[in-house]
């Protein structure tokens, strides 16, 4: 893996790429935004920053979970199915039991999609 | 263009739709080849678009992911490949999620510029009720230092911060301890030593250049506030 100079990738200028304080690439934030769906049009700049930030708690919380999950079965190693446990334990995350469920390879018991 | 390494080494992935590809491309893959036949996992002849969205357009940077995945986890953990894809691509659906609700949300409204306050208003509705503080400070950091206060983007603000320097000390973004230290060059000359008299202190220097927002967000800003309509 090609590791960035301590500044090569924030004095590369441009949209792509580029963390700064928030962390997070806003512009693929955007685009990521985006490809949600055909909807979406006209995105305001600070939007990307407030995901920025919330992508990161998202993470740090799913990553907490998958952990505690990881812990019960006395590994040290977190593998997708801690993900996956801990999604199925948390009704937040539900939007991304298919997600997790999904290209596993095997089938676990299908979670009933709950309506909206 | 180079992304800085933060994207280009996936190559493609298997995409949602693509119910046979079960290989993952090589890791060492560099730029994107424009040409899909050179990466075998991928269907290109679905005639989705998802199967032209390239990997690194659709997923956070998985360097990035790892880097705040580690700052939960003890030092002593290690993360499976999978699960750090996994968790890759649950921030994606994240995102789309948080997104499509604040999207329905401005339709409602008859609005067509999905602004901070909606993506608020959709995680709080979806449940992600404990964010909605930090988020809410975060954003009212990001306000106060970038409202209208950026320097020139060759980066002169730092003198401008001179001026008051004991108002920094404590204006940071607290939840977050910003891997700064890549940082210090950012304007090209670090003068933070002399400029906070305190060389030593870390974090405000740090806190301090974290409140200067990167170039590109105040274009992309300006581009799309421009752009924004009602």
């Amino acid at each position: 893996m090609r590791q960035p100079g301590a500044y090569s990738r924030l004095l590369a200028g441009g949209i792509s790429g580029k963390t700064g304080p928030h962390s997070l690439p806003l512009a693929r934030i955007k685009k990521i935004m985006k490809n949600s769906s055909d909807e979406v049009k006209m995105i305001s700049g600070e939007a990307p920053i407030v995901f920025s930030k919330a992508c990161e708690l998202f993470i740090e919380e799913l990553t907490k979970r998958a952990w505690m999950m990881t812990l019960q079965a006395k590994r040290s190693t977190l593998h997708r199915e801690d993900v996956a446990s801990a999604v199925m334990n948390i009704d937040i995350f539900d939007f991304l039991v298919n997600l997790v469920s999904e290209n596993s390879g095997k089938s676990e018991d299908p979670q009933p999609v709950t309506e909206a | 263009m180079e992304l800085g390494g933060n994207g280009g080494f996936h190559g493609y992935r298997r995409l949602p739709q693509n119910s046979s590809a079960g290989t993952k491309a090589p890791e060492i893959s560099m730029e994107m080849p424009p040409q899909m036949n050179q990466t075998p996992n991928t269907n290109s002849v679905t005639d989705d678009t998802e199967c032209t969205v390239r990997e690194q357009d659709r997923f956070m940077p998985i360097a990035n992911v790892i880097r705040i995945m580690r700052k939960i986890l003890p030092p002593h953990a290690k993360i499976s490949d999978d699960a750090k894809e996994t968790i890759q691509e649950c921030v994606s659906e994240f995102i789309g999620f948080i997104t499509s609700e604040a999207n329905d949300r401005c339709q409602r409204e008859q609005r067509k510029t999905i602004t901070a306050e909606d993506v608020l208003w959709a995680m709080s509705k979806l449940g992600f009720d404990d964010y909605i503080e930090p988020l809410t400070l975060y954003l009212h950091r990001y306000r106060e230092y970038d409202g209208g206060e950026r320097g020139s983007l060759t980066g002169e603000p730092l003198v401008k911060r001179a001026v008051d320097p004991g108002t920094y000390g404590f204006m940071t973004f607290p939840p977050v301890p910003f891997p700064m230290a890549p940082h210090h060059g950012f304007f090209g000359a670090p003068p933070m030593n002399g400029f906070l008299k305190d060389p030593s202190n870390a974090g405000p220097s740090q806190a301090a250049v974290a409140g200067i927002d990167p170039p590109h967000c105040k274009e992309q800003g300006l581009e799309l506030l421009n752009g924004g309509g009602k």
